[in-house]
């Protein structure tokens, strides 16, 4: 088992009259990508603000690298790299002028510097030098990644990144972040679940303020009740003389050769008739749960 | 911190901010004394349709005093602004969200602010220099100003004067949320002094005081005048400065 890069214990935080966060912990390994899924408004930015100081938490801890999170006071910040959602900069630089910029802000030497700019702006795809005013938003945020890997941080967040991009646009994002990995562990947060799917290794959903489910993704799947198994056959009326000796087979309106069938126990005594009888099916699949379904089951409870 | 100040100075030139002040101040420069040298021609000019209405008009005679005389009346609005041109400076940063990867590599903020602020000083220092002088030499070049009495320490107490505007202006914009907001505060400030001004009790420690330079220029006052006024207005801009720092770390919040 990997250390742990951060650890978010039995944070809280209120907003005047709204509980915003209630009891959230959980913890992030190194060298994993970590997603942080949850609606929108459901406290997803207030966490991660708390845990680059931005923000002070009512209670609980916070601890990244294992230094504590101090409010305003941000040490932990020389571990972190932050790609915020809508990354904003100043419009009259080029990038590597910015990129310059963050580099002597983190201290880095002058050579370090060059070096780093012109390897992350080949990563990033920017390699044009002109100035950022007039950068569409996935020029934006490629260079909002390259801001947050400069200093080589241990540990990447990254806030919505996918959310406003088109799938080309997403496709490169999320293979820069599962590159960070060799380097960093990466968190991001997102609402995109096939993003999630797709990259992370482990994940947390947030949920009214807590943590509803977290662990690695096969975990999560595995919690979800047994999955069902979808029969279509090749003609409505074989699926209606299924169904009408075996009600407990569900019917789809929109497909009237599709069935479905919760309970997986039942499957062979249906294949035994299916087979008696020679009926010609379409398929019959297990149909695998997606973390949609449980993200709707989790939302709906 | 040397970053960030290099990055507003960046931010000075290729926003046109610095060239637009620098513009605005050299023709505030030349305007007092060629306002002063076109008086009697403009007088000349229309003293036919002033006769005509009953008015005659004598010579006029200018000289120094009257440059310098208007070189005072424009200075409270080339002061405004150089305040309008820069109050967004903070604001505008919060604003766009621009501040939020810089401190989150773990610039505090209160350097941030000090930074900007000594950008700003360097930029009055600069425009208020060039202003000054170029009506120091035009009025120079046409009169004497030799006639004209502690033209240094006059000089000097506009400047300050300048210095704690800003330093108001820095202060609010560590309150403040928007450019609006600043201003008004600024603004508002300002106002107060002058009414406070008008208590005669108080009126020497008001810092509006050293905008008023003639009476030194003619010797009607003297520099030692004004020091209650100058004393006022540095504590006043150290402590703007000083009460900033706590301020703008609260604004990280947002």
């Amino acid at each position: 088992m990997n250390s742990s890069m951060l650890t978010v214990s039995h944070l809280t935080k209120r907003f005047g009259a709204k509980q915003v966060l209630s009891d959230v912990s959980f913890t992030v390994p190194e060298h994993t990508v970590f997603g942080f899924v949850g609606q929108n408004g459901a406290g997803k930015t207030t966490t991660m603000k708390i845990i680059l100081g931005l923000l002070q938490g009512d209670s609980g801890e916070v601890t990244v690298n294992g230094v504590p999170v101090r409010a305003r006071h941000n040490r932990t910040n020389r571990f972190i790299g932050y790609l915020p959602d809508v990354p904003e900069f100043y419009s009259y630089m080029t990038p590597s002028e910015y990129l310059a910029l963050c580099g002597r802000i983190s201290g880095m030497s002058e050579p370090a510097i060059k070096k780093r700019t012109s390897e992350l702006l080949e990563l990033v795809g920017l390699t044009e030098n002109r100035r950022i005013h007039g950068y569409s938003r996935g020029m934006k945020q490629r260079l909002g990644i390259a801001q947050a890997l400069f200093h080589r941080p241990k540990l990447l967040i990254c806030d919505e990144p996918t959310s406003a991009l088109d799938p080309l646009g997403r496709k490169e994002i999320l293979d820069i972040l599962t590159a960070a990995r060799e380097e960093s562990t990466v968190i991001f947060s997102s609402h995109i679940l096939s993003d999630v799917e797709r990259i992370c290794d482990e994940m947390a959903l947030l949920h009214n303020g807590t943590i509803a489910m977290s662990g690695t993704l096969d975990e999560i799947k595995q919690k979800r009740r047994a999955a069902a198994i979808e029969l279509e056959m090749l003609t409505a009326e074989d699926a209606q003389a299924l169904h009408a000796e075996f009600p407990f087979l569900q019917t789809d309106a929109g497909n009237p050769a599709r069935l479905i069938l919760s309970d997986p126990q039942a499957l062979p005594g249906i294949l035994s008739r299916i087979s008696a009888s020679d009926m010609p099916f379409q398929r019959i699949v297990r149909l695998e749960p997606t973390l949609e379904d449980l993200f709707m089951e989790v939302i709906k409870k | 911190m040397r970053a960030f100040i290099k990055k507003e100075w960046l931010e000075n030139i290729r926003t046109g901010r610095a060239v637009s002040l620098v513009i605005v101040f050299i023709l505030f420069g030349i305007m007092s004394p060629a306002f002063a040298k076109l008086t009697p021609w403009m007088m000349n000019m229309f003293a036919g349709s002033l006769e005509e209405s009953g008015l005659t008009v004598t010579v006029v005679t200018v000289d120094a005093l009257t440059s310098w005389t208007q070189f005072y009346k424009n200075f409270p609005l080339a002061l405004i602004i150089f305040i309008l041109l820069c109050s967004s400076s903070f604001t505008g940063e919060y604003q766009k969200g621009t501040l939020v990867p810089i401190i989150t590599k773990g610039l505090p903020l209160y350097k941030v602010m000090l930074a900007k602020s000594i950008m700003l000083f360097l930029l009055w220092s600069v425009c208020y220099a060039l202003c000054f002088g170029i009506t120091l030499a035009y009025t120079a070049y046409f009169w004497d100003n030799r006639a004209m009495s502690h033209l240094g320490s006059a000089a000097l107490y506009c400047w300050i004067f300048g210095i704690l505007v800003l330093a108001l202006m820095i202060f609010f914009s560590c309150i403040a949320r928007t450019g609006t907001q600043v201003l008004l505060f600024t603004g508002g400030s300002i106002v107060l002094f002058y009414a406070l001004g008008m208590i005669p009790r108080i009126s020497d420690y008001m810092p509006t005081r050293l905008m008023d330079g003639l009476p030194l220029l003619q010797s009607i006052s003297a520099p030692s005048d004004y020091t209650a006024a100058i004393i006022c207005a540095c504590v006043l801009a150290v402590l703007c400065i000083v009460a900033a720092i706590p301020c703008i770390e609260r604004q990280a919040a947002a």
